[in-house]
């Protein structure tokens, strides 16, 4: 009985392995470059199926190529990367609005920092593209962007505000 | 029907099967017991053989239907032969009619709520989750398959392993009736312990204050496996009391397995084997008589129910109590850092202060997942038991196998002791008969369910109501489980995810529905490196935001190790990256190049794999000493390194040691430069990349999961699409 113990508690021994302790280099990752999304994946078009949810506020519903804002419209893209980003941001000041609001003056803000403010005196189609600071990125996974509006149209039967009809929004490399 | 018959089969044929075991076993060896004395400890006794058995075929992959049934019908066949199922024991003086009517009308009560609750498809969280979880696995796999992603898979399985008998032939509720039975049989030992010491109203009161208890009604009618690890620990109790009378060493026999299978049911059933041998000794050693070879008795078949468990987890996960004393056997399956997270958590509830347990634990229920019911407040009148000495044996039991209670505070984690509190409390007012009625209608009053919804926490885990048509089947299983979310979530995986395919989770639930490899953040190392991946993309303070630069003279270097100088009691260190240079250039990682780290030597590669989202950490708090060490294999011309890491202050604590030319250790620089490092590129898309890698093609994100709302808002940006959806809980398929 002793014996068989014995040859049992060898074979035992025999089938345990000491777990490596050490290893060589693994296999090397692709640079995170690669995996860079397409230039667009950082803009928000106003007609796309993902854009309700990436609406923080005063952006009104719409089922158009373009909605109209209300003062502070604000959205939220994810950062595919934090260097050599510009904010871009695509609107049009309407004709009948303006007639009424005159010259307005527009802040673009990133995470809530003043990135710039520009004062338009005519209505029509409008293009703002601007590089933002880096460290203004760092460390986060997505950035807020918003237009601050200091004129807007209030309706007059219920007392909602127009600001711009945007089309697109969004971080450009 | 052919699923209500199928179910009871399956349950019936186990219970038979071990029952018949236990008789045979009993034939020899238990001359000095009562007629329902002998069936009931058959019952636990046959079941610990059974389970012992099932780990035999689940180790040599034998687990299939036909052999079960089978050994079952052989097991039941031999015992027919021998006639053991036939007890020619002596029977206990009849109740009185005022207690056994007592009995009747609260047992029979109560049974009205427990047994339909058995019989329905079972819903428990951690009963579908991780106890049938495995059974599901091994049923598939016709035994243990090796499984190192799952600590729960570690735990010590006795019960499940009659589960899984039962599971071949009535799948889930046939396992939850199988726990049942032990509850029944618990019940019927604690009615017989009075009887045996001649006080049947006790065992009446006894039997009516476990059976009421909600925290085990609730248990003992799911696939839990508390009220079992109670069976087997009083009548490991009671056998004692049985050789104490008689010193029949034949009792040794079933003390030893049974003391041994307490282990096996869980881990804190352990206590069982010092309590036999401790009690057997002393006794032996107070008559003078040798005590060597009955406590060897009990040790070497305790052993040999303990063993096999322990050999399984030394040669699956290098830990023989895995997933406990990592520290003491360390391993690549399960960090550090988890269990003592774990045994914090437990040890607390996050519970302000334990002040609070004996409420908590008696009349609330909400925050220890259960209770026991409000007689238990007079849990203090039960020492006036010590006056007697059957009232010291039961004390001193119940004591014994509450005292790894504070590891965890869990309502259920009492359950062993209800049974000896039961019974010492009545002993203590039994002199008292009208007291003692006084005391079993309260019990019964203030622990029918109906009740205590009026006084418990709402959500405490009790039953809800006696669900008689999902029980008989009337109602279609997958109509009756659909209240659970967990349950649609995983038939929505069923549907979505091709067989083959691995999914991981942060959480768990419903695990035992899906014939799927489901893999859980929390539940080993490997996971919770995968959920470190995932989560690096949305929390800022995991991405390698640090660069740390040790520059230095250009120097021959055999041996290089970064070194950690600081201690942080609540802080991991972590190194993103590690690189080497020469000159102006990064030297390109040799194959020839050895990598070790020390603690945590088995996941040093995250810091040489060129991933901004993949970290090697210590995964226990950072102290001096610890070190990530490249051995280039012979002399390399080096002038500086740069360490990548996160921006906790103590990746920041760190010297750089080499070995050169003459083969001593020095310090080659104590003051890297810091800057910071930015983020480049996508890191969801680079994470996900790396899930792809590790074979994860689907992740399952819940409501409250770090980076929910990101993945919702910008599955695109991880590469992503969502596949399916329940409630909140998204399933997203990686491209």
């Amino acid at each position: 009985m002793i014996r068989l113990v014995c040859v049992f508690s060898l074979l035992y021994l025999a089938a345990c392995d000491r777990l490596p302790e050490s290893y060589p280099p693994p296999e090397q990752q692709p640079a995170v470059g690669d995996f860079d999304a397409p230039s667009e994946a950082m803009m928000v078009s106003m007609d796309s199926a993902d854009s309700d949810q990436l609406i923080i506020k005063d952006i009104y519903p719409g089922g158009m190529p373009w909605r109209w804002t209300s003062q502070e419209p604000t959205i939220r893209v994810p950062l595919l990367s934090t260097e050599n980003l510009k904010f871009s941001v695509d609107f049009t000041l309407w004709d009948e609005t303006f007639k009424v609001t005159g010259p307005v003056e527009i802040s673009f803000l990133v995470n809530n920092k003043l990135l710039d403010k520009v004062r338009y005196d005519t209505s029509g189609s409008k293009h703002f593209e601007k590089p933002i600071p880096p460290d203004w990125l760092t460390g986060n996974s997505e950035a807020a962007l918003a237009l601050s509006i200091d004129r807007v149209f209030v309706a007059y039967r219920d007392g909602s505000k127009f600001g711009v009809v945007l089309t697109r929004l969004g971080l450009k490399p | 029907m052919t699923r209500l018959l199928s179910v009871l089969f399956g349950a019936l044929f186990t219970v038979a099967t071990a029952w018949s075991l236990g008789t045979l076993l009993f034939r020899k060896v238990a001359p000095a017991l009562y007629t329902w004395e002998e069936r009931l400890l058959a019952f636990v006794a046959g079941s610990a053989c059974l389970s012992e058995i099932m780990f035999a075929l689940s180790a040599a992959r034998q687990i299939h239907r036909g052999l079960l049934l089978a050994l079952g019908l052989a097991t039941i066949a031999c015992a027919l032969f021998f006639g053991t199922l036939r007890s020619s024991r002596k029977a206990f003086e009849p109740l009185t009619s005022l207690w056994r009517w007592v009995f009747l009308v609260a047992f029979g009560a109560f049974t009205w709520y427990a047994f339909f609750n058995a019989l329905a498809p079972e819903h428990s969280s951690d009963g579908m989750a991780y106890h049938l979880g495995n059974v599901l696995i091994y049923e598939q796999a016709h035994g243990f398959p090796l499984i190192t992603t799952n600590l729960y898979a570690s735990l010590s399985q006795g019960i499940e392993l009659l589960y899984l008998f039962a599971f071949e032939f009535g799948r889930h509720s046939a396992a939850a009736l199988v726990h049942y039975s032990f509850l029944i049989a618990l019940v019927f030992l604690v009615l017989s312990y009075g009887r045996r010491i001649g006080r049947p109203a006790v065992g009446v009161a006894g039997a009516i204050f476990t059976y009421t208890c909600p925290v085990v009604l609730r248990d003992g009618t799911t696939a839990y496996v508390d009220v079992a690890l109670a069976a087997v620990l009083f009548a490991v109790f009671y056998l004692l009391q049985v050789w104490d009378e008689s010193r029949d060493p034949r009792l040794l026999v079933p003390i030893g397995i049974l003391a041994g299978f307490g282990y096996a049911a869980k881990y804190t059933g352990f206590l069982a084997v010092p309590y036999a041998a401790g009690f057997v000794a002393w006794k032996l050693w107070r008559a003078r008589k040798p005590a060597i070879r009955p406590v060897l008795v009990i040790a070497l078949l305790a052993t040999a129910m303990i063993v096999p468990w322990m050999v399984k987890n030394w040669i699956e996960v290098a830990n023989p109590v895995s997933p406990l004393a990592n520290r003491i056997f360390p391993n690549p399956y399960v960090h550090i850092s988890f269990e003592e997270d774990w045994r914090h958590f437990f040890s607390t509830y996050d519970l302000a202060s334990r002040w609070k347990i004996p409420l908590e634990v008696t009349i609330r229920g909400g925050r220890l997942n259960g209770f026991l019911g409000p007689l238990f407040l007079l849990a203090p009148v039960a020492l006036l038991a010590l006056r007697l000495r059957e009232g010291r044996q039961l004390l001193f039991a119940g004591l014994l196998f509450a005292c790894t209670y504070f590891a965890n505070i869990g309502a259920r984690f009492l359950i062993p002791t209800v049974p000896f509190v039961s019974l010492a409390l009545a002993l203590a007012v039994a002199d008292l008969p009208w007291l003692l009625l006084v005391l079993v209608a309260a019990s019964a009053i203030s622990c029918w369910p109906d009740i205590y919804h009026r006084y418990a926490t709402y959500g405490a885990w009790g039953l809800d109501g006696v669900p008689v048509k999902a029980a008989l089947r009337l109602q279609s299983e997958g109509e009756y489980l659909s209240q659970d979310v967990d349950y649609k979530i995983v038939r929505m995986m069923d549907r979505v995810v091709p067989p083959g395919q691995r999914i991981f989770s942060s959480s768990q639930g419903g695990q035992s529905y899906l014939p799927r490899e489901l893999l859980i953040g929390y539940q080993s190392a490997a996971t919770e490196v995968t959920e470190d991946i995932l989560w690096t993309p949305v929390v800022g303070s995991y991405q390698p935001t640090r660069s740390l630069k040790f520059d230095f003279s250009p120097r021959e270097i055999r041996k290089l190790r970064v070194v950690q100088q600081g201690r942080e009691p609540w802080v991991q260190w972590s190194i993103a990256e590690l690189r080497v240079i020469d000159g102006a250039s990064e030297l390109p990682r040799d194959r020839a190049w050895r990598l070790t780290a020390h603690p945590n030597p088995w996941e040093v590669q995250l810091a040489f794999d060129n991933s901004p989202v993949t970290r090697w950490r210590s995964w226990q708090p950072a102290s001096p000493g610890m070190y990530v060490e490249v051995d280039f294999g012979g002399l390399q011309r080096v002038s500086s390194v740069v360490v990548e890491s996160s921006s906790e202050d103590v990746n920041g604590k760190i010297a750089l040691r080499g070995i050169g030319t003459d083969g001593q250790w020095i310090t080659v620089s104590e003051h890297p430069v810091q800057s910071a490092l930015p983020v480049p590129g996508n890191l969801r898309m680079a994470a996900s990349a790396v899930l792809k890698t590790r074979g994860i093609r689907y992740v399952l994100i819940k409501p409250g999961n770090p980076g929910a709302d990101d993945f919702f808002r910008y599955p695109a940006a991880w590469g992503m699409t969502l596949a399916g959806q329940v409630g909140e809980a998204r399933l997203y398929q990686i491209r």
